[in-house]
C-alpha cells in the first residue's frame, strides 16, 4: 500500500510538473466549458415561454380563463389535447403544460350558490427548468388568484395543485454541453494515458521498475488510481465552472453520475493501455491518440444532440463508446433525454473496458 | 547471507536468442563473494543480455542461473530485494528530484538506507533538490548508482557505468566502485573500456557474438596469449613489411589503427635492428615506443577486431 501510494504521488508529481500535461489534462476542458458556455449562453434564455395550453371544461368560464392567461405577457400559450402537450414537452416544444380540468363552469356556479367548490388547474413541469419553471409556476398561481376573486368573489374555486414532474429535453444548450464536455474530458485522460506510458517504455523507466522486487500490479494500479484522482479533479472543475459562470442546473442524482464518471474514465483507461500496447515511440503514441481522439471527439454526438445527426452518422456515433458515455452523463446530471436506457449505456463502457483491458493484459510489453 | 566459499552467481550454459539471433550462446561463469567481475567485449557481444538475466529481467532459454544459490526464474523476488541494479543509459522520472527519486525507490525494498547516506556516498549534496533531468550525464550516472544502492545491496550491477562521461566524471565513478569493493560487495560491470576492466576487475571474462572467449585476471589474460612486449611507431611505406618481421626478436609484426606494431621477445634487439634498418632506408621510425600488451591487444588477437569500433 506505501509502494503503491509512493508511485501514485511520484506519477502526480509528474503530472502536475509537466505544463503541457497539465494544461491538456485541466486546462483544455475548462476552455471547453467557458468557450461554448460564451457561444450558446445567448440561444437559451428567450424573453417568451411557450406553454402548452390544455383546457378540458370547454365552457364561457374556461373561456373567460384563458382569456387571462393569453393577457400574461411572458406566456405564449400552444392550445391542444393533453396528449400531444405532454408530446411537445418531451420534445422541447413547449416548457411547461398548464391543465384546465373539467368542472370549472359548474363549480363557478356551485360558489355563487352558496355551496363553496373547487377545481385545481394541474402543471406539468421539468424541475431541471427551475427559472422557467418558477415563471409558470408564479404566473399561474397569480391567475388562479385573480379568477377566483372576480368569478367568486374571493372564495378558492380556482386552485393550483402540485406541479406534475415531465423530464423537458428544453435544456439550456449550456446545460446539455457540461456533461458532455465531462465526457470529452474523460475519455481524453483515458486515452492521452497511453502517452505517458510509451514514453515510460521508451525510456527504459518500466524496464528500471522491473529490475526492482516492485510488483507489476502495483504499477498498472498507481496509474489507475492517478487517472482516477485526475478524473475527480476534472468533474469538479469542469461542474464548478459550469455551474459559476454559467448557472448550469445539476439536477440528476449524485451516485449515478459519479458511477458514471467513474466508469468513463476506467473505459477510455483501458483503451489507453490498449493503445500503449501497439505502440513503440512517444511520437507514435501522440499522433495516433490524436488520430483515436478526434473522431471520438466530433462523432460521438457530444457537442450537438444526436437527433440532429444525419442518419449515417448516426449509426456511426452508435459505434462509439464515447456516446454512450456522453449520454449516460447527460442523463443522470441533467436529466437529458436518452439514447440508451442507462443500463445499456452502462453496459457498453463496461464492455468496452473488459475488451480493451483483456488486449492491453495479452499485448502489453514492458520494454 | 552467502556462505564464504559458495559463489554468489553461478551460470552453466546459459542461452538466449531473440528471433534468430543468438544472443548469448553458451555461457558459463561463477563470480566469488566480494569480488568484482568485468565482461568486456564489443556492442552486441551479449554482454548486457546476460546481466539481464541475471537481474531477472529476462528468461533464459536454456542452462542454469542462481544467484545467491537461487533460480533466477523461480524466486526472482528474493532475488530482486538483494541486489542493486544500474541499467545502461535509463533516464528516470525526468521530473522528480533526486531525494524523491530515492525515497521512492525506498518504498520498493524491506531493507532501506537512509536517502541522506545514498546521496552523500555518491556525493549529489548539492544536488539533492535537483529535478533528474537537469543533472548533468555524469551527476545521472551517479544517481543511478544511488538507486542502485537504496536496498544496501549484497550484489551489484552496473551496466557499462562510464560510457558517455568525460574523464573526470569517469574517475569519480571508478572511486565509487572501488569504495563499494571494499565494503564487500560482489560488482558485475559490463564495459567496452579495457582500462576500466584493468582498473576495477579481479577477473574479466571478454565475450564476443555470445561467447566468452577469455577469462581470468588481466594479467593471466595478457600473459596467456603475449610472453612478448609491443614496439610501435607510426606505419610508413618506408619499411618493407617482411623485413620487419624478420628484426631480432620479434615473434609478429602486425598493423592496428596506423601503427606498426612489432610483438617481441628480445625488446633491445629489435630496436637495435630497427634502427640500423632506419640508417640504412634514411627513413625515421616516428613516435616510436614500447609497451606491454593490454586487453586491448588480447581481444584483437582473439577476435581480430578493435574492441571499440
Amino acid at each position: 500500500m506505501k509502494t503503491l501510494i509512493a508511485l501514485t504521488i511520484a506519477n502526480l508529481k509528474g503530472l502536475t510538473r509537466d505544463r503541457a500535461a497539465l494544461f491538456w489534462t485541466f486546462f483544455f476542458p475548462i476552455m471547453f466549458v467557458l468557450l461554448f458556455g460564451v457561444l450558446f449562453s445567448g440561444s437559451g434564455s428567450s424573453s417568451k415561454v411557450t406553454v402548452g395550453y390544455v383546457d378540458q371544461d370547454n365552457t364561457a368560464a374556461s373561456a373567460q380563463l384563458r382569456a387571462a392567461f393569453s393577457q400574461v405577457p411572458i406566456l405564449d400559450l400552444q392550445s391542444g389535447s393533453l396528449e400531444s402537450e405532454k408530446a411537445a414537452m418531451q420534445n422541447g416544444d413547449v416548457a411547461a403544460v398548464i391543465v384546465i380540468p373539467k368542472g370549472l363552469q359548474d363549480a363557478v356556479a356551485q360558489t355563487k350558490s352558496g355551496k363553496p367548490a373547487s377545481v385545481a388547474i394541474q402543471l406539468y413541469t421539468d424541475p431541471s427548468q427551475t427559472q422557467t419553471t418558477q415563471v409558470v409556476i408564479d404566473a399561474v398561481n397569480s391567475i388562479a388568484g385573480g379568477f377566483s376573486l372576480v368569478a367568486s368573489g374571493g372564495s378558492q374555486v380556482l386552485t393550483v395543485g402540485a406541479p406534475l414532474t415531465l423530464a423537458s429535453t428544453n435544456i439550456s444548450t449550456v446545460t446539455y454541453l457540461v456533461p458532455s464536455i465531462l465526457a470529452m474530458a474523460l475519455m481524453q485522460l483515458g486515452v492521452f494515458a497511453a502517452v505517458p506510458l510509451v514514453q515510460q517504455r521508451e525510456k527504459g523507466i518500466l524496464k528500471r521498475l522491473g529490475a526492482t522486487p516492485l510488483q507489476r500490479w502495483k504499477l498498472v494500479a498507481s496509474n489507475i488510481l492517478l487517472r482516477l484522482v485526475v478524473a475527480a479533479v476534472d468533474t469538479v472543475l469542469i461542474i464548478g465552472v459550469g455551474i459559476a459562470v454559467f448557472n448550469v442546473q445539476i439536477v440528476g442524482n449524485v451516485l449515478l453520475s459519479l458511477g458514471f464518471v467513474f466508469l468513463g474514465a476506467g473505459a477510455f483507461l483501458a483503451l489507453g493501455f490498449m493503445l500503449a500496447s501497439f505502440l513503440k515511440t512517444e511520437e507514435q503514441a501522440t499522433g495516433v491518440v490524436q488520430v483515436v481522439q478526434m473522431p471520438l471527439m466530433f462523432l460521438s454526438g457530444i457537442f450537438f444532440p444526436f437527433t440532429f445527426m444525419p442518419d449515417f452518422l448516426r449509426s456511426v456515433a452508435r459505434l462509439l463508446p464515447l456516446t454512450y458515455l456522453g449520454d449516460g452523463l447527460r442523463q443522470s446530471m441533467v436529466n437529458a433525454p436518452q439514447i440508451a436506457p442507462l443500463g445499456i449505456d452502462a453496459l457498453i463502457l463496461a464492455g468496452w473496458m473488459v475488451v480493451c483491458l483483456a488486449i492491453a493484459a495479452r499485448s502489453f510489453r514492458w520494454e | 547471507m552467502t556462505q564464504s566459499g559458495e559463489p554468489v552467481i553461478r551460470v552453466s550454459d546459459l542461452k538466449k536468442c531473440y528471433g534468430d539471433v543468438k544472443a548469448v550462446d553458451g555461457v558459463s561463469f561463477e563470480v566469488a563473494r566480494g569480488e568484482v567481475f568485468g565482461m568486456l567485449g564489443p556492442n552486441g557481444a551479449g554482454k548486457t543480455t546476460t546481466i539481464e538475466v541475471l537481474e531477472g529481467l529476462r528468461s533464459p532459454d536454456s542452462g542454469i542461473v542462481e544467484v545467491f544459490g537461487l533460480d533466477v526464474c523461480k524466486h526472482p523476488e528474493s532475488i530482486k530485494q538483494r541486489i542493486g541494479v544500474q541499467l545502461q543509459s535509463v533516464s528516470l522520472y525526468p521530473r522528480l528530484t533526486v531525494t524523491e527519486l530515492l525515497d521512492l525507490f525506498g518504498t520498493f525494498f524491506k531493507n532501506r538506507v537512509p536517502t541522506k547516506q545514498l546521496i552523500d556516498a555518491v556525493d549529489l549534496d548539492e544536488r539533492a533538490n535537483a529535478r533528474s533531468m537537469d543533472l548533468s550525464g555524469g551527476q545521472q550516472q551517479r544517481l543511478s548508482i544511488a538507486l542502485a544502492l537504496v536496498n544496501d545491496p549484497d550484489l551489484v550491477f552496473l551496466d557499462e557505468p562510464t560510457t558517455g562521461l568525460d574523464p573526470q566524471a569517469r574517475r569519480s565513478l571508478w572511486d565509487l566502485v572501488k569504495g563499494l569493493q571494499e565494503k564487500g560487495k560482489s560488482v558485475v560491470l559490463t564495459t567496452h573500456y579495457m582500462e576500466e576492466a584493468t582498473e576495477l576487475c579481479d577477473r574479466v571474462a571478454i565475450m564476443d557474438h555470445g561467447h566468452i572467449l577469455e577469462m581470468g585476471t588481466v594479467p593471466e589474460l595478457i600473459g596467456r596469449r603475449f610472453k612478448e612486449r609491443a614496439v610501435f611507431f607510426d606505419s610508413t611505406a618506408k619499411f618493407p613489411a617482411e623485413r620487419l618481421g624478420k628484426l631480432g626478436g620479434v615473434t609478429r609484426a602486425t598493423q592496428e589503427d596506423g601503427q606498426t606494431v612489432l610483438y617481441s621477445k628480445d625488446v633491445p634487439d629489435t630496436i637495435g635492428g630497427l634502427l640500423a634498418m632506419a640508417d640504412e632506408l634514411s627513413a625515421e621510425p616516428h613516435n616510436l615506443g614500447i609497451r606491454q600488451a593490454t586487453l586491448e591487444d588480447v581481444f584483437l588477437d582473439l577476435t581480430g577486431r578493435a574492441l571499440r569500433d
